[in-house]
């Protein structure tokens, strides 16, 4: 069969499938459950109005399910079993894995790539759609900055590994260090401190993504507001910090979450960059060491992550929520 | 090697019909001409009929490597008239596990190690090789019965059979230099270690720098060094002790380990011994570190690495290797240290079957043999062929040592061998003090008995 005729069969199928369902579940709920005649047909619409929302939204649910609660479900119980997955252990993975000096750094790492890079990337975000936009050429420079994000992680890391070369004639760090008379060094290297050359390369691929989102935003803040608020005799500072940033606050969170939970995922950078050798761990590099060789370590870690995820995400929901009411 | 190339191409078009009817495949040596062994290859086409038939094969080949894997495989294709999709990766050692256990795995797969395939094997995810495959191997391989125990894993149910098929070897106790930059220098080829130990020093007294040292490889960081320390235990242990630490029978902090971890940072820890001081070393690629042996000035005058490293030399190099030498004092002759890769079927067809035996026709090794970077054990081959007599040499110092020892950390646990054996060494050029290091290899080792 070609690939075409595949293509058309599928999208006939699917589409098919997903009008049949609610034309059908609609057909059966009306008329044979709960039929709107007899003695009680006033009650049957009630009741039948009641179900169908929870019957056409079953195909969701069971889906997130499937393929949400199933496989967390499923990493925990695995988490709790040895490495190839024979033996009962409890918390015994995770016991281990806090005994790991190993994982404590990428821990602690990792909480700082949570704290640094959204803040930065926000701010620099924040910063830059406020600046360029009463520019002539504001658009050329936000398409410039946002060109970072249609780089992969992974080609992002290899362009910034030549800015961050040791060779004098490649890295800029080392060109500027052998410019003013010192010995080249690799900024990968040096402790601490590498976490952050790290994290600037997300900061720089995600800032991009920040500023257009917040451009946005800052135009929608009402010109009236802004126009009163210099009749009143607001500096700039005061119209920016006082009047626009709060009417955008819930978009900056939006942002601000949106980049955290990347954060927590992002694995490539550390990977191509450093491989987690120099003290850079983080978890999710941290969990490829241990990821298809000890399955229970590799899941304890997954778990270790989404635990620290889920704050963040309860925090994001119940903002998106305020932000609806 | 572009000349032989172009003559070949030229003589392709120039006899574009006939015996190249199905010639839409450019073989970098003509068929029929040459002192290959193309009866072999006949014999071969003669015996398969693949045509249609579809193998997919990845492994560690990438770049250089992958170009001339693929000329071998041209042969296999136009012979059988099926069709190879070769794909090389950098971090093959995760990737070949994610695909086996996704279920998306290739017909073929080339493992870098045995460590990895006894792994895989035992899980299952390998078919074993043709029942007579392990008797070929004996008959026909230099050493071959240590060729089939190296092969032979045990599956989830503890039945053993030969799953991997040794292809391109390599020697890893070897020195590469300039010939021309040590003539002009006035050095000569240590004999002894003590002699390059001398030599080190010699190097350093004259303003220059000895040693081209690099450990980078992405996500495989680190093994370069593990190939030093097992050439030292080697050097400074009886093989015994050498195969109780691959087995842990000793534990991998034991002092005689720690030792040979120190003896390398004698090397590689010294700023005046390595081209761009110690930092380079852990950073460095070590496809590129050997480059600084051909720059002018030299930046470097020795380079320790396996005998593939020759694909990643620049065209014209002038270059020669010397056996890195054994401690005169220890009086443990001259061990050698070698690895080589492995072809397994991870996915069983008909073709990939038909690959393996392949794999035994002398011409699928002499072809790459007469490019660049191979050995092999393979008796039946022409050594005539060996793109330069650098690597007949090799066959040479093979047929000379008085040990032969297998790559450890390829033997050991995979996540040891492959993981944090290579960190750790990372963490060990890095400043941290070899006991510390060895220990917690140890502790992971012990973890995971």
């Amino acid at each position: 069969m070609s690939p075409i005729l595949q293509g058309i069969i599928t999208i006939i199928v699917g589409v098919g499938g997903c009008v049949g369902y609610f034309y059908f579940a609609n057909l059966f709920l009306d008329k044979v459950l709960f039929p709107a005649k007899g003695p009680n047909a006033g009650r049957n619409i009630n009741r039948a109005n009641q179900i169908r929302p929870w019957v056409f939204l079953f195909p969701a649910i069971f889906a997130l399910g499937l393929y949400l609660m199933y496989p967390v479900v499923g990493s925990f119980i695995r988490s709790l079993y040895d490495r190839s997955g024979d033996e009962f252990v409890g918390a015994g993975n995770y016991i281990r894995l806090f005994n790991n000096p190993d994982f404590r750094t990428a821990f602690l790492n990792n909480i700082l790539w949570a704290l640094v890079v959204p803040a930065l990337s926000t701010f620099m975000g924040l910063l830059i759609a406020q600046l360029t936009d009463r520019l002539k050429w504001g658009n050329i420079a936000k398409s410039i900055i946002f060109m970072p994000m249609a780089i992969s992680f992974v080609g992002a890391s290899l362009i910034w590994k030549f800015v961050y070369a040791q060779d004098p004639d490649l890295g800029i760090i080392n060109a500027i260090r052998t410019s003013f008379g010192g010995d080249p060094v690799d900024p990968l290297q040096i402790p601490f401190w590498n976490n952050f050359l790290l994290m600037f390369i997300l900061v720089w691929i995600q800032t991009g993504f920040a500023m257009v989102i917040l451009s946005a935003a800052l135009r929608g803040v009402p010109e009236e507001t802004i126009e009163a608020a210099i009749i009143d005799g607001a500096n700039p500072f005061q119209v920016f910090f006082k009047i626009k940033v709060p009417q955008i606050i819930g978009t900056i969170v939006v942002v601000w979450t949106t980049i955290t939970i990347l954060v927590l995922k992002v694995f490539d950078i550390v990977y191509t960059m450093t491989g987690g050798n120099y003290g850079t761990e983080i978890l999710p590099s941290f969990m490829m060491d241990f990821m298809f060789r000890d399955d229970g370590q590799a899941t304890a870690v997954a778990f270790v992550i989404m635990l620290v995820v889920l704050p963040v995400m309860i925090w994001n929901i119940l903002q998106a929520r305020k932000e609806m009411r | 090697m572009k000349k032989i190339y172009l003559a070949s191409a030229a003589a392709l078009a120039l006899s574009a019909s006939g015996a190249l009817a199905d010639g839409h495949i450019n073989h970098i040596f003509p068929v029929g001409e040459g002192e290959f062994n193309w009866d072999s290859y006949t014999a071969y086409a003669d015996a398969f009929d693949l045509s249609g038939q579809e193998l997919t094969m990845t492994g560690p080949w990438t770049g250089d490597d992958a170009e001339l894997v693929n000329a071998v495989l041209d042969y296999f294709e136009s012979a059988t008239g099926a069709t190879v999709q070769y794909s090389g990766s950098d971090s093959f050692e995760t990737d070949i596990v994610v695909a086996t256990q996704a279920g998306s795995a290739p017909n073929i797969a080339v493992f870098p190690q045995p460590g990895l395939m006894t792994d895989l094997a035992s899980r299952g995810f390998l078919t074993p090789l043709a029942p007579e495959t392990a008797d070929w191997v004996r008959e026909n391989y230099a050493a071959g019965e240590s060729w089939v125990s190296l092969g032979t894993a045990a599956n989830a149910a503890g039945e053993e059979a030969l799953y991997g098929f040794f292809y391109k070897v390599d020697l890893k106790s070897l020195v590469w230099y300039s010939p021309e930059a040590f003539d002009e220098a006035g050095y000569d080829i240590p004999e002894t270690m003590e002699d390059l130990l001398a030599l080190n020093d010699q190097i350093v007294e004259d303003g220059a720098t000895p040693w081209c040292i690099g450990l980078g490889s992405g996500g495989a960081t680190g093994w370069p060094a593990t190939d030093w320390v097992e050439d030292i235990m080697l050097r400074t242990q009886s093989p015994d002790v050498y195969d109780a630490w691959v087995a842990n029978e000793i534990p991998f902090d034991a002092p005689e380990v720690v030792n040979a971890i120190e003896t390398f940072g004698v090397f590689a820890r010294n700023g005046d011994y390595v081209n761009g001081g110690v930092e380079a070393v852990s950073s460095t690629d070590f496809r590129e570190s050997p480059l600084g042996l051909f720059t002018f000035p030299a930046e470097c005058y020795l380079h320790r690495q396996a005998s593939f490293i020759p694909t990643f030399f620049p065209e014209d190099a002038d270059v020669d290797f010397f056996y890195f030498p054994a401690f005169e004092g220890e009086d443990l002759g001259s061990p050698v240290l070698g690895a080589g890769t492995l072809f397994g079927i991870t996915q069983d067809s008909e073709a990939a079957q038909a690959f393996m035996a392949f794999l035994q026709t002398e011409i699928s090794h002499e072809v790459w043999m007469a490019q660049s970077g191979f050995l092999t054990p393979h008796t039946g081959v022409n050594s005539e062929l060996f793109a330069s007599d650098t690597l007949r040499q090799m066959n040479d110092i093979l047929l000379g040592a008085t040990t032969f020892r297998f790559d450890a950390s390829d033997l050991m646990p995979s996540e040891i061998g492959q993981g944090i054996f290579w960190s750790g060494m990372v963490d060990y050029v890095g400043g941290e003090d070899a006991a510390s290091v060895a220990a917690r290899i140890q502790d992971r080792w012990a973890e995971i008995q």
